[in-house]
């Protein structure tokens, strides 16, 4: 500080009495815990909402949390890590491995839809429709189209990609256009997507499975086999994994690169921290929330691509009604950060989670599949609440500020 | 600000806005006279209605009045769209769906639901706090309410229990929204799967495979036995739910609490002003928990009506995104609470409406589609005229001393 | 009795971290007398009030009400020991009547459960008529002028039985014609024994208004004065605690080619009301043209119409050569337009990004920061780091987050990033607003420096002191007209008469 007045309040981070009227985005929010709270604090809010699952267990049912999380742990097949696992029982962890990995796929790139709409101070909650318009696209794509085996993929995917950002695309265009809240419209397309492809693939929808016998099956044609994905890992008659897992990294990385290595990704992240700075800097601010949206919606979309050409092959009003990929997404971003490695770890945190508590790898005799898959939600509710709420770093970075300036004192005179 | 609009609009008689209210008039009309009980099956006449709506639309519109503009001959290509549709069903059909006493019953029992989470938005809203959680507190109070009315083996019971669990979440959200000054949006999101993830295990920890009781106790339906012979009031209001009349009597109830109350006047304060309010000694925190948790309460009773007035059983995420229905209806309403009433019963009657074209045997097969009806209704609402609705001004940020 | 002081403090202490803002101060207001607390910006004046009125808590010291020590929590004690304050931001709810704010603080009811609000319509109007406020009581805080506003909160006071009124920096946001309404009231309110603390940084008004005068300088208590006697020499050296002198040294202009014309603009503000009416100015290369008013005269329109930031209604920009007229930002910049934002927090800066970032915020799209859409991190940095080091920016490198860094850095950011884009026109808005000496000094500098370059600034500044000592010409902006032109030399009364509006209804002053 220069010879000039001690200032009337405290300096710098601490905002001057008219500006607390000043709310900072949401991205700047989450940067900011980032910055603040490391790796260590969403590892502690994870552990502290598996704590209070187990309670929750606890309290309930009067089983031992702990027997149920091992239960859960073992279905997951994260066990396969470990080098002293062998035999028998590292073939069914491999297996288990697989199906978390299956999972985790999808999760990575809803993930990323969440965290990319984030970055640009949007909060994409319809990251479950864009996923569900991209599964029915590539299961439109897969199953009516006629080509050999790379280009029907590529075909299925970009279909897939294009239509998840079409549909966020609508959203971004509100946003951008008359300005309609993006919570609420992609809600509303949620519903719209959800209601939609119930009915493309409902009995007597225009898209049923036809032949002898299937009227009553309220499900779509299966993808062609030049469609599929193929099998790296694992047999693909037990649901082996795809390559899709690549597809997903790739992704990881495309929204590094975006973010950070291109003009898009500077106008975006401008956009997100302070639109107000952005928009006097020359930067189309409008553009930019439609843009990020598509982006947002092109990685949901995506994410249905895989998981319909990867190994479900087929979509029914069941699977399209009960998924939760989408919305699991928002906590996968908000755990991870926004972060293109946050993104991945969380993302294998609620594929495990999600692997372990189904009704093939729980063993109903611990504990109720149902049982834990709701459990599930209340974690990823506690996980937004504690995370998103950046309440524990605040509370940490203001001790540690106040350790810092007590370090210093000579500042003062 | 009052006296500038009504300057505005009586200036504006002769000049483009009139055209287009005009346009936006002959559009409803040109639908509605395909309709019972005109029912015209000549399309000739409502498309002659409706050319004339979109010219005066587009007269509108090169006025400068763009917005009314474009809505009159959005308005009037509907119209013209209905009656095209209209024409071509069976009179049969035509008059099965567009029964008007049965689809006003309809539209209120779908709006009822709206109407309680709408108002509840509305007053945390007003205090300043974005409600996205009332999607939650509307479940929360829907499992309750079945599981009190179901120990304590009445309806009563079950509503007291909602009031309870609804307040009790909205006190999480309240919490981190105000004290904790969390992003009040991830906030309420996370209350929504909170709310997602304690009813569903509930449900299945106490219910399992079997579902709610069959014996459910009911929210009783009012019988008004005078009305009950008149022509449409008889269908319309002779024997609506409980739970109905009461959203009814809450919408007028909090128009008097927001805008002639002493306690109203302070909630608004603290969401316009919250500073200017804290310094003449208002409470800032204290208000906005209250008015949190009215709104959590007053969602809770939506989601009651829903359980054991409506549906007389609980499943899981049975609210279906009404939580975001009712705060597009807030929006809609221009967070007032009539504005509001009117927007959930437009939302209601395009449910209702979608419940009655499924009755139509030759339409069955569409029937999952009829139901993005509200969904896109609200869309297009949203689009239409949010970016015009002014919200309170300090709503969404936390405050600090 | 009458010397008996109403509010007394008693070594008042307020620490901030790292900082002492209130230093062991003694304090007293007597009865029916205006006591002005004197002092520069970041002297500890207002921390003091909010201490008195409830909003601080001391550290140590006692604070004394009619002779009973008192504890002041919140504003609500203070209000309750008759203490009112009006804040220099208006503490009203815009939306709302006179009425209903009145009403806030103190609501009439019938029968304690709804409002009554011709009661509280008829009290304004009461209140209003003592002390000849002239206020509608219906009419909305947002269609009624800042003077109006204040009176308001003046009545909001008196409303709740305050004999205690705490004004901070009244007339900051007045033009001097409102002030002296201001004034006029202050002394009804003195002669009905109201007690007035006065805090200002302004010492023709400080000796106008008070009767005793308390001159704080960095959070110490430097003397207690009776108005009689005192002298603005006197008040300056104990305030300053050094003699000061805010010349800029300057060459005389050499102004070339015009390079900025606005011809007849017309721009509305947000609510859709005129702003900015047939303004007409030229800027030529080489010369600083200021535009000096009070705040709320469409500075702030015109200067967005002016980046391309909001739409005209009709009249024409000339930017260098190129019609600029309703296009966008983008355009503007690529004609030759630097722009030193008003709030550099909001505007000037993203502060989350890095320094390097924020340099690049206008330039990042084009070669060579970036060739079709992949950006080049390398030659950002090498770029600010060489800006950086051209500007004397501390506290950070390139990689730094410029939330980082002090104001006054923050604003070395802005204008490396401006002038290093070579503009031909620069706008420079507010340019010093909140920063210590220091920088002030460098700003001012470097605007003329890049004056002398030969670049066309225009300079929009709500300091009069400022606008004085950097500008060639000067234009004065009233409700959105240009009202007046004068030369550097104009004393700040006239400059003052202008600002009012009516430079015939000078009163003698």
């Amino acid at each position: 500080m220069t010879e000039g007045q001690p200032p009337e309040a405290p300096p710098e981070e601490v905002p001057a009495p008219e500006d607390t009227q000043y709310t900072p985005s949401i991205a700047a929010r989450l940067a900011f815990a980032q910055r603040a709270g490391g790796v260590i604090t969403p590892l502690l809010t994870a552990v502290f909402a598996f704590f209070v699952g187990g309670i929750v267990v606890l309290v309930t049912t009067g089983k031992n949390p702990l027997t149920t999380y091992r239960a859960i742990f073992d279905g997951t097949g994260l066990n396969w890590l470990f080098p002293w696992v062998s035999g028998a029982e590292r073939t069914t962890a491999a297996l288990n491995l697989q199906q978390t990995l299956l999972l985790t796929v999808p999760l990575i790139l809803t993930g990323l839809a969440v965290a990319f709409a984030f970055r640009c101070g949007l909060f994409n909650i319809g990251g479950q429709g864009q996923y569900t318009v991209g599964a029915v696209s590539a299961v439109i794509a897969g199953a009516y189209v006629s080509t050999s085996h790379l280009p029907h993929v590529v075909l299925a995917i970009v279909v897939a990609t294009l239509a998840g950002a079409a549909w966020a695309g609508i959203a971004g265009l509100l946003k951008a256009t008359v300005g309609a809240h993006e919570v609420i419209t992609t809600i509303m397309l949620n519903w719209i997507a959800f209601w939609t492809a119930s009915w493309l693939f409902g009995i007597g929808g225009p898209l049923q499975v036809s032949g002898a016998g299937n009227e009553s099956v309220p499900a779509s044609e299966t993808v062609k086999e030049t469609a599929k994905l193929p099998v790296f890992w694992g047999d693909p008659f037990l649901q082996g994994l795809h390559i899709g897992f690549f597809v997903a990294i790739g992704a990881l990385v495309v929204y590094w690169i975006i973010l950070n290595r291109t003009t898009l990704g500077y106008g975006v992240r401008a956009v997100g921290f302070n639109p107000d700075a952005a928009r006097y800097g020359g930067i189309p601010v409008a553009r930019n929330y439609f843009l990020a949206m598509a982006i947002s919606g092109g990685f949901a979309g995506l994410a249905g691509a895989m998981d319909v050409l990867g190994w479900e092959f087929r979509l029914d009003q069941t699977s399209i009604q009960a998924s939760q990929i989408g919305f699991i997404g928002i906590a996968v971003a908000l755990l991870g950060r926004n972060s293109a490695v946050g993104v991945f770890f969380s993302a294998l945190l609620f594929g495990a989670l999600l692997n372990g508590t189904s009704t093939t790898n729980l063993d109903p005799s611990i504990f109720r599949p149902e049982l834990a898959q709701n459990l599930t939600l209340i974690i990823q509710g506690l996980v937004v609440l504690f995370v998103g709420a950046d309440v524990l770093i605040l509370y940490l970075w203001s001790l540690r500020r106040k350790v810092r300036r007590q370090a210093r004192p000579a500042d003062a005179a | 600000m009052t006296a500038r609009v009504a300057t505005a609009s009586w200036a504006d008689l002769r000049t483009g806005r009139a055209a287009g209210v005009i346009g936006i008039v002959l559009g409803i009309l040109a639908g509605w006279v395909a309709l019972p009980p005109i029912s015209t099956r000549n399309l000739v006449l409502p498309v002659v209605i409706g050319v004339a709506g979109i010219a005066a639309g587009a007269w509108a519109t090169t006025r400068g009045e763009k917005r009314v503009g474009i809505g009159a001959i959005v308005a009037s290509l509907a119209g013209i769209v209905v009656a095209i549709f209209a024409t071509r069903a069976s009179v049969g059909n035509l008059e099965l769906v567009m029964s008007w006493g049965a689809l006003t019953a309809a539209s209120l029992v779908y709006a009822t639901p709206l109407t309680f989470a709408a108002i509840g938005g509305m007053f945390s809203e007003r205090s300043g706090v974005v409600n996205i959680g009332l999607e939650g507190m509307m479940l929360i109070g829907a499992f309750f309410g079945a599981w009190g009315a179901d120990t304590t083996d009445s309806w009563i019971g079950g509503l007291l229990i909602a009031l309870v669990a609804g307040a009790a979440l909205a006190l999480v959200h309240a919490f981190f929204a105000i004290h904790l000054r969390a992003d009040q949006i991830v906030s309420g999101t996370a209350v929504n799967f909170l709310a997602l993830g304690i009813t569903g295990y509930l449900y299945i920890n106490i219910y399992g495979d079997r579902g709610t009781p069959p014996d459910l106790p009911q929210i009783p339906d009012v019988n008004l036995s005078r009305l009950q012979d008149v022509f449409f009031f008889g269908d319309a209001f002779g024997s609506l739910n409980l739970m109905i009349w009461l959203s009814i009597a809450t919408v007028a109830l909090s128009y008097i609490a927001m805008f002639k109350t002493p306690a109203g006047l302070r909630i608004r304060s603290v969401g316009e002003h919250p500073k200017a309010a804290d310094t003449v000694g208002i409470p800032v925190y204290r208000t906005r928990y209250v008015a949190v948790v009215v709104s959590g309460m007053l969602a809770a009773l939506g989601g009651t009506f829903l359980s054991i007035g409506f549906n007389h059983s609980f499943t899981e995420n049975m609210t279906a995104g009404r939580g975001f229905i009712a705060l597009a209806a807030l929006i809609f309403g221009g967070w007032r609470p009539v504005g509001a009433f009117a927007a959930a019963l437009l939302f209601g009657f395009s449910s209702a409406l979608a419940q009655r074209l499924g009755l139509v045997e030759s339409w069955q097969s569409y029937q999952l589609l009829f139901q993005t009806l509200p969904y896109v209704l609200t869309l297009i609402a949203v689009a239409g005229v949010i970016g015009r609705s002014i919200p309170p001004a300090a709503v969404g940020r936390p405050y600090v001393k | 009795m009458a010397d008996e002081p109403i509010l007394e403090l008693r070594s008042i202490t307020k620490r901030f971290p790292g900082i002492v803002a209130n230093d062991g101060i003694d304090f007293d207001l007597r009865r029916g007398e205006a006591h002005a607390l004197l002092g520069e910006n970041g002297a500890g004046k207002s921390t003091l009030m909010n201490v008195v009125f409830g909003l601080y808590q001391p550290d140590e010291g006692e604070i004394r009400v009619k002779g009973e020590p008192v504890a002041m929590k919140s504003p609500r004690d203070a209000i309750n020991h008759g203490i009112g304050m009006v804040h220099q931001h208006f503490m009203l709810v815009p939306v709302m009547t006179i009425a209903e704010n009145i009403a806030l603080a103190n609501a009439p009811t019938h029968a304690g459960v709804l409002l009554d609000m011709d009661a509280a319509e008829k009290r304004v109007a009461e209140l209003s008529r003592t002390f000849h406020f002239a206020l509608d009581p219906r009419a909305r805080i947002e269609n009624i002028t800042v003077g109006q506003q204040q009176r308001v909160e003046i009545l909001k006071a008196l409303d709740r039985n305050a004999d205690i009124l705490i004004l901070d920096e009244p007339t900051a946001v007045l033009t001097p014609q409102e002030a002296r309404e201001l004034f006029a009231i202050l002394e009804t309110l003195k002669r009905e024994g109201i007690s007035i603390i006065f805090i200002s940084h302004k010492l023709n008004e400080v000796l106008e208004i008070a009767d005793r005068i308390s001159v704080l300088r960095r959070g110490k208590l430097i003397e207690t004065v009776p108005r009689e006697g005192a002298t603005e020499a006197g008040l300056a050296r104990m305030m300053v605690g050094r003699e000061v002198l805010l010349r800029v040294e300057k060459a005389p202009p050499e102004p070339g080619e015009t390079l900025l014309e606005i011809d007849g603009l017309n721009v509305r503000d947000d609510r859709g009301l005129p702003a900015v009416r047939d303004v007409s100015l030229t800027v030529r290369a080489g010369e600083i043209v200021g535009i000096a008013g009070v705040d709320g005269n469409g500075q702030t329109e015109l200067i967005d119409a002016l980046s391309g930031l909001r739409r005209s209604e009709s009249g024409r920009i000339v930017l260098a050569g190129r019609d600029i007229t309703n296009r966008d930002a983008r355009y503007v910049l690529d004609a030759g337009y630097g722009h030193v934002p008003e709030d550099r927090q909001r505007r000037g800066l993203v502060l989350d990004f890095s320094l390097a970032e924020n340099i690049a915020l206008h330039d990042y799209a084009e070669p060579p920061d970036s060739r079709f859409g992949w950006l080049f991190p390398g030659r950002l940095i090498a770029r600010a780091r060489r800006l950086l080091q051209e500007f004397d920016v501390r506290g950070g490198g390139p990689r730094t987050r410029a939330a980082a860094l002090s104001g006054g850095n923050q604003q070395k950011v802005v204008l490396a990033r401006e002038i290093g884009r070579d503009p031909r026109v620069l706008l420079a808005a507010q340019p010093t607003r909140g920063l210590d000496v220091g920088a002030i000094e460098f700003v001012h500098r470097r605007l003329v420096e890049e004056r002398d370059e030969g670049r066309a600034i225009l300079l929009v500044s709500l300091e009069l002191e400022e606008i004085l000592s950097l500008a060639d010409r000067i234009l004065v902006i009233y409700e959105g007209r240009i009202v007046g032109e004068f030369g550097p030399d104009v004393s700040e009364e006239e400059l003052g008469i202008a600002m009012t509006g009516g430079g015939r209804e000078t009163e003698a002053a």
